[in-house]
């Protein structure tokens, strides 16, 4: 593998550079050892560099996250400003359509390993040199290049109740389904649509993972005699299952983050209030409920869940370099 | 040396970055004279930018610049869909635009905390226009208002003709309208109304479509004057008959699916349904159809009467209105621009050019069709639009339950208690 190959190339370089850079301090300190000042300066010196990233972190980041926090403990409308406890959170968990979007960030994390299968799978049909796999390198990457809006505009037409995916399924005797005025099919179909415009991105990761792979297992597995499943299920998933979880965390922020256009150009949240998620939620309730301090508590969830997968995620990554 | 600057560079940068933090809570940082500052306007609404408001902008700001020369007007238009958003923002940091447009309804009422009440500077104008309401709250008024907003019920002749109906005599009650929409089926294939539910619009504009001709006159007061009798059997009947006409096949298929803006009214207007509950401004009224529709094709008509006792009304209220924000320097400046933004001449532009149903009722239009006299005609003895007098809240939540209803995962008395403890909650 030649990742293993390059560490030992690069440390030892980087490691001469650090010994020069010590003795080299420690001269000057033996310099520097009468006058105090210098000695001072130098101590403030690292405080100093830093200071400007920390101010920035604090005062653009932290800082506006500590108000929101805050404002999510104040009312609104007649309100506005007075300290309400946790009145806000309570509300939330009273709407219904709250937790309607909470349970879908669950179902989005359940079709997570949908959203990596499919990119997988069609890697590995592209690594191993399916007729055409050329033409399909770049066709399945073609869809990352659109924005969200415009893939949820033509996916409005195609899946309109009279649109051509019901003619098609019309001409083939199948009833029209509803795919985004059902309640019980509309997330489906946002996540399905999601999955079709990103999938690209995933597939570009899992195809620089294969140029990793060892040609000469998969050799060994032919002349063994191994059928394709278990080529895939013993040598390529083994080989790859660094570049299997990178793609399973940039899908989780992918799919968490980055759904609000979809929605909005899909479903608006309906129907019956059923493709909601907690960023849609948030903008519906501060832009068109007028009602900041109840979007700040949502803002606050969200941060929390946020929080918690990704701490679940840098975990799981550090496991797995741990085994490597 | 070099490193020392740089290091003097990023100081200077951090400590500007803080300095800039802090800033934002200070009232007045460029230190302009409140004089200076007076000599611009800024208007914030969504209409300005579209060709075909240009006109009527024109108007407003000559008539804005003649009575005072010198002071600059910006107008910014925002994207709608996130008008309300950035007016929020605005709102919540207590600095924005002095003059901004709004809807008519909750959109105001929830904002009038940052607003202006408008009384004395508008008392002038109150016989020319109407839809006042539409802009009040506890006796005040909040904004002027520049359009009607309403749902008349237009239907399509041609259909009515085809069926062998009498296009100049639409469906005076719900049973006439079953057995003329029965017979326009059968007749063109054509179904009975356009019905777009995706944003759960399309309840909205079936109750204040309807309503006229459910409730009596005495519960449709009420209802405006805030008394609801949400297990009145006739407020019942608006959702047992919304459920009804989905059970019958009435509407179009995929309702919930279907965009009221704007899908829904190119079904309409393709004659793949007989009626539409539509609009009077802005969108899906009598000039948009005209593409398809010619005006002599189009008509309008009064809510089929469904209950004994119901008396038919337009409803209507004030569509959009510009209000001056609580912040203004100039109060008076500001109103003055308001009402130059509603003057005869700048709304008399808006109605040839848009066609929007001006809430000036001085303006002349007769040569429009006879769809746009039968609305003006019915001014006079209109209403306020049932669901205009509920929460935003209760607008949203209704949206969803009717989707429900469609679906049939709800029945109609769970929606009912559902609205009524919405509506009871404010």
């Amino acid at each position: 593998m030649p990742v293993k190959g390059s560490p030992p190339s690069v440390r030892p370089a980087g490691s001469g550079r650090t010994d020069a850079a010590t003795t080299e301090r420690r001269g000057r300190r033996g310099n520097a050892r009468t006058p105090t000042r210098g000695a001072l300066a130098e101590r403030l010196a690292p405080y100093v560099l830093v200071a400007p990233a920390v101010l920035i972190i604090v005062v653009l980041r932290l800082w506006p996250l500590v108000l929101g926090v805050n404002f999510s403990f104040t009312g609104d409308g007649e309100l506005n400003g007075t300290p309400v406890g946790l009145g806000n959170y309570l509300e939330l968990a009273d709407d219904p359509l709250f937790r309607t979007a909470l349970g879908n960030v669950g179902l989005l994390v359940l079709l997570l390993p949908v959203a990596v299968a499919i990119p997988g799978l069609l890697a590995t049909f592209i690594y191993l040199r399916v007729p055409g796999n050329r033409v399909y390198r770049s066709v399945y990457f073609f869809p990352a290049v659109l924005s969200p809006v415009i893939v949820g505009a033509i996916f409005n037409l195609m899946l309109g109740y009279d649109g051509p995916v019901n003619a098609a399924l019309g001409a083939i005797g199948l009833g029209p389904v509803d795919w985004l005025g059902d309640p019980d099919i509309a997330m489906f179909t946002v996540v399905g649509v999601h999955i079709w415009a990103t999938f690209g991105m995933s597939l570009v990761v899992f195809l620089a993972g294969f140029s990793t792979l060892d040609a000469s297992l998969l050799d060994a597995a032919r002349v063994d005699g191994a059928s394709l499943g278990r080529v895939i299920w013993h040598v390529i998933i083994p080989s790859l299952t660094r570049t299997i979880q990178f793609v399973f965390v940039t899908t989780m922020i992918g799919m968490l983050t980055s759904m609000f256009g979809l929605l909005f150009v899909m479903t608006s949240g309906g129907p019956e209030g059923s493709t909601y998620l907690p960023e849609y939620y948030i903008w519906h309730e501060q832009g068109q409920m007028n009602r900041p301090a109840l979007a700040s508590a949502a803002s606050t969830v969200l941060f929390v869940v946020m929080l918690v997968v990704g701490l679940l995620q840098i975990s799981l990554l550090r496991r797995a370099g741990r085994q490597d | 040396m070099r490193q020392q600057r740089w290091w003097a560079v990023l100081m200077v940068a951090g400590l500007a970055v803080t300095g800039c933090g802090s800033a934002a809570r200070t009232e007045s940082p460029s230190g302009e004279s409140p004089q200076k500052q007076q000599q611009k306007l800024v208007v914030w609404d969504w209409k300005s930018s579209e060709p075909a408001a240009a006109t009527y902008i024109e108007k407003a700001k000559a008539d804005f610049a003649a009575r005072h020369p010198g002071v600059t007007v910006e107008f910014v238009a925002q994207p709608f869909d996130q008008y309300y958003t950035l007016l929020g923002t605005a709102i919540q940091s207590g600095k924005g635009p002095d003059v901004m447009l709004f809807n008519g309804g909750g959109q105001i009422r929830d904002r009038t905390d940052a607003l202006l009440p408008l009384d004395q500077y508008v008392a002038e104008d109150k016989s020319r226009l109407a839809g006042w309401e539409a802009f009040g709250k506890d006796g005040k008024i909040y904004a002027a208002p520049v359009t009607l907003q309403g749902h008349p019920i237009y239907y399509n002749k041609a259909l009515y003709e085809k069926a062998g109906l009498d296009p100049a005599k639409p469906p005076a009650t719900w049973d006439e309208l079953l057995d003329s929409c029965a017979a326009i089926k059968k007749a063109t294939g054509a179904t009975c109304f356009a019905l777009g539910n995706k944003e759960g619009a399309g309840i909205q504009f079936w109750m204040s479509g309807l309503g006229s001709g459910i409730l009596t006159p005495q519960e449709y007061d009420d209802w405006i004057a805030g008394k609801r009798d949400w297990s009145s059997p006739h407020v019942r009947r608006i959702f047992e008959l919304w459920k009804e006409a989905q059970d019958k096949g009435l509407n179009n298929k995929g309702a919930n699916s279907t965009a009221m803006f704007t899908d829904i009214f190119t079904v309409f207007e393709t004659g793949k349904a007989a009626h539409i509950i539509g609009l009077m401004s802005d969108i899906g009224h009598w000039k948009d159809f005209s593409e398809f529709l010619p005006p002599d094709k189009l008509g309008v008509m009064q809510a089929p009467v469904a209950s004994e006792g119901a008396t038919p009304s337009l409803p209507y209220d004030g569509g959009i209105g510009y209000a001056v924000a609580k912040w203004t320097k100039d109060p008076q400046l500001a109103a003055d621009l308001v009402r130059s933004l509603t003057s005869t001449e700048a709304l008399t532009a808006f109605y040839a050019k848009a066609g929007a149903i001006a809430s000036d009722t001085t303006i002349d239009v007769s040569q429009a069709g006879p769809a746009v006299g039968g609305i003006v005609q019915e001014i006079k003895t209109g209403k306020p639009a049932l669901h205009v007098a509920l929460s935003s809240k209760t607008l949203d939540l209704m949206g969803r339950l009717s989707q429900q209803l469609l679906s049939g995962s709800a029945t109609v008395d769970e929606v009912v208690e559902q609205l009524a403890a919405s509506d009871r909650a404010g």
